[in-house]
């Protein structure tokens, strides 16, 4: 489970994170919903421990990420926002070398490749270089280098952003069947469609703090709206505009 | 050492393997440091080259005008290096515009005054612009001079004295300097170029380990790993090092195989570097390999990005060459133990040291690199730190 509890941050004058409580469950998808600038990105960050946060505390699998990054990192998997991927070495080698950075040898690391290179359909780019791969590929084997060391959490943002329809699919099938098998799963997006169809619970962020968490379904009720969109803009700007209208003239 | 070999095989290894394979196989960081590090010694023989065509064309052509006026004068100026043509005519900027370096007119009552003592003029023509003008008109002057120094003595032995009481003494040149000294005159660009080279490089790669990195956001998945932020810069700065300290071999390598083809000999300087110090000199080039790479790497990552990080890196290359020369032009005596201790000089100096064949002190040579080294530990120290700078990442 990560557990986010009571974090905030800031970057110089601007504040990103107010107080932000949540948790992501084993065996559930959990997505963060909002604008751009919401402040989804640093909070992944901070989980990852990549940022730090100014106060509160974050535990991946009930480790302090700001005592313990390493260990907590090795039990995560990470899609950033851009691939990251190595131009110059080919699928096998990066996903051999990050695997290996995760301290897997042997028999276990050629298990692993196998399965990743099975599960996300890489046989075909499996000795190329990555330089010159499609949005949908690079995609691909940057989810495979977060899964190969069979993290128990994994942490994704904007994942099917720029992927083709058949390579949203095979994200949408591999989430869903890590969802199954227990591992904890939390995705940023601003994409309706997507959090509809993957999510067991939605938290919607403005301003730096959840205004809004549950199913998708008890969202719209909760908003009484009859769509996700709907209900994610009463929930986010509703409580904007409720809040510039509290303060005094 | 069993530390070491474990930390190869683990995580850190495949650290350092990444690196090394994406740095040596950036075809154009590859290519720009084996231009750079066979560019100089090619130059250097060709220079030499170059060198030994002007000391062999050191001859100066004169054109003596009115020579019938003065018989013997062509014959006592005319040397080995003096080519003497007696012309009946001629228009001395004419003459001077064409092959002579200078033009001597003999005055037509010549023979006449100098019987008589008169001091007769001689009228010497020069092309101050030319490049040649000073050391021909120098050439003439040592001739005419030791010719007149000759006439007077005749003239005071002829009245009965002698000639010594006009020469209270006598000056003869004697050139100390040792062929591995003289070599060492020429070859004293070396040390400069060779560490250049280092800088030169691994520019390229620096630059894309660090600042490109971070801007392709590859960086941020690096940093994502189970991995302490040393050993990021550690294998980092052993990748770039690799291909600088390669580049610097390559250019030890290029430099002594075209040894045998300049011409050394002909320009009186002997080779003198043995392969015991090109193998030193390989060696004590590795720990400032090192610590170009790493503070390479530290500036690269300051930078704001990939662009301003090139501009950086090359104004830092420029940086080392300055100071050696200032160093060298300020006449400060860099022998002293002292400065062997300090990266860049010392390196400097052994190279010299090596360069003419003579031994480098071991405990300096050995001192001075503890301190390179310590050096790269305390920069390895900064750039970990460097690594969790949250301005690091991009948008954030």
């Amino acid at each position: 489970m990560i557990e986010v509890q009571s974090i905030s941050k800031h970057f110089g004058a601007q504040q990103v994170l107010r107080d932000l409580t949540f948790h992501a469950a084993d065996g559930q998808i959990t997505a963060l919903l909002g604008a751009n600038g919401a402040g989804k990105t640093s909070c992944l960050r901070i989980i990852t421990g990549l940022l730090r946060a100014d106060s509160g505390t974050v535990r991946v699998g009930k480790i302090d990420v700001a005592a313990q990054p390493l260990a907590v990192r090795r039990q995560l998997g990470v899609v950033g926002d851009r691939e990251g991927l190595y131009e110059r070495l080919t699928v096998k080698e990066y996903l051999t070398l990050f695997a290996r950075m995760q301290g897997l040898t042997g028999e276990r690391l050629r298990q692993s490749l196998d399965e990743v290179r099975g599960a996300l359909e890489l046989e075909d780019l499996w000795l190329r270089r990555t330089r010159g791969f499609s949005q949908g590929e690079r995609m691909k084997v940057s989810l495979a280098r977060a899964l190969v060391h069979r993290p128990q959490h994994l942490i994704l943002d904007e994942p099917t952003r720029g992927l083709d329809v058949l390579a949203a699919r095979l994200l949408r099938r591999t989430l869903l069947r890590l969802r199954n098998e227990g591992t904890a799963i939390l995705f940023s997006s601003h994409v309706m469609s997507e959090v509809l169809e993957l999510s067991d619970r939605v938290l919607v962020m403005a301003e730096g703090r959840v205004v809004g968490a549950g199913g998708p379904q008890a969202l719209m009720r909760e908003a009484h709206c009859d769509n996700l969109e709907d209900a994610f803009v009463s929930l986010a700007y509703g409580s904007q505009r409720e809040q510039v209208e509290g303060e005094p003239a | 050492m069993k530390r070491i070999k474990a930390m190869l095989h683990g995580p850190m290894g495949a650290l350092l393997q990444k690196e090394l394979l994406e740095t040596w196989r950036d075809r154009r960081a590859l290519w720009m440091a084996i231009c750079f590090s066979l560019l100089f010694p090619v130059m250097l023989a060709g220079g030499s080259i170059f060198m030994l065509k002007k000391h062999t064309e050191e001859s100066t052509r004169l054109a003596l005008l009115g020579a019938d006026f003065a018989p013997l004068l062509a014959d006592r100026l005319r040397s080995d290096s003096l080519q003497v043509d007696a012309l009946e005519e001629g228009e001395p900027q004419t003459l001077l515009a064409g092959d002579y370096d200078l033009v001597l007119e003999v005055s037509e009552g010549f023979a006449g005054d100098y019987r008589n003592f008169e001091a007769p003029p001689l009228y010497l023509y020069i092309d101050s612009s030319a490049s040649s003008s000073g050391r021909a008109e120098r050439h003439l002057q040592e001739r005419l001079g030791a010719l007149q120094q000759l006439v007077v003595q005749q003239r005071v032995t002829a009245r009965g004295l002698a000639p010594q009481l006009l020469a209270p003494w006598r000056l003869e040149v004697r050139d100390v300097s040792t062929p591995s000294r003289r070599g060492a005159m020429l070859l004293a660009a070396v040390p400069g170029l060779l560490i250049l080279t280092l800088f030169v490089a691994s520019l390229a790669t620096s630059v894309d380990t660090s600042a490109g990195e971070r801007e392709r956001l590859s960086l941020e998945t690096l940093l994502m790993q189970p991995l302490p932020g040393w050993q990021v810069v550690v294998a980092k700065t052993l990748a770039v090092a690799s291909i600088g300290w390669v580049g610097a071999l390559l250019a030890i390598a290029a430099l002594v195989s075209l040894m045998p083809l300049m011409p050394l000999a002909e320009l009186g300087i002997q080779q003198a570097t043995t392969t015991a110090g090109v193998v030193t000199m390989g060696l004590l080039l590795l720990p400032l390999a090192l610590l170009v790479a790493v503070v390479q790497i530290l500036l690269a990552l300051r930078s704001q990005s990939f662009k301003d990080a090139q501009t950086q890196l090359s104004i830092l290359q420029v940086a080392p060459v300055m100071l050696l020369m200032v160093l060298d032009v300020s006449r400060v005596e860099l022998e002293g133990f002292h400065w062997q201790l300090v990266p860049l000089v010392g390196q400097q100096q052994w190279l010299k040291t090596l360069l003419i064949g003579e031994p480098v002190p071991v405990l300096s040579l050995l001192a001075g690199s503890c301190v390179t080294l310590l050096l790269v530990a305390v920069a390895v120290r900064i750039g970990a730190g460097a690594l969790r700078r949250e301005n690091l990442l991009s948008a954030t």
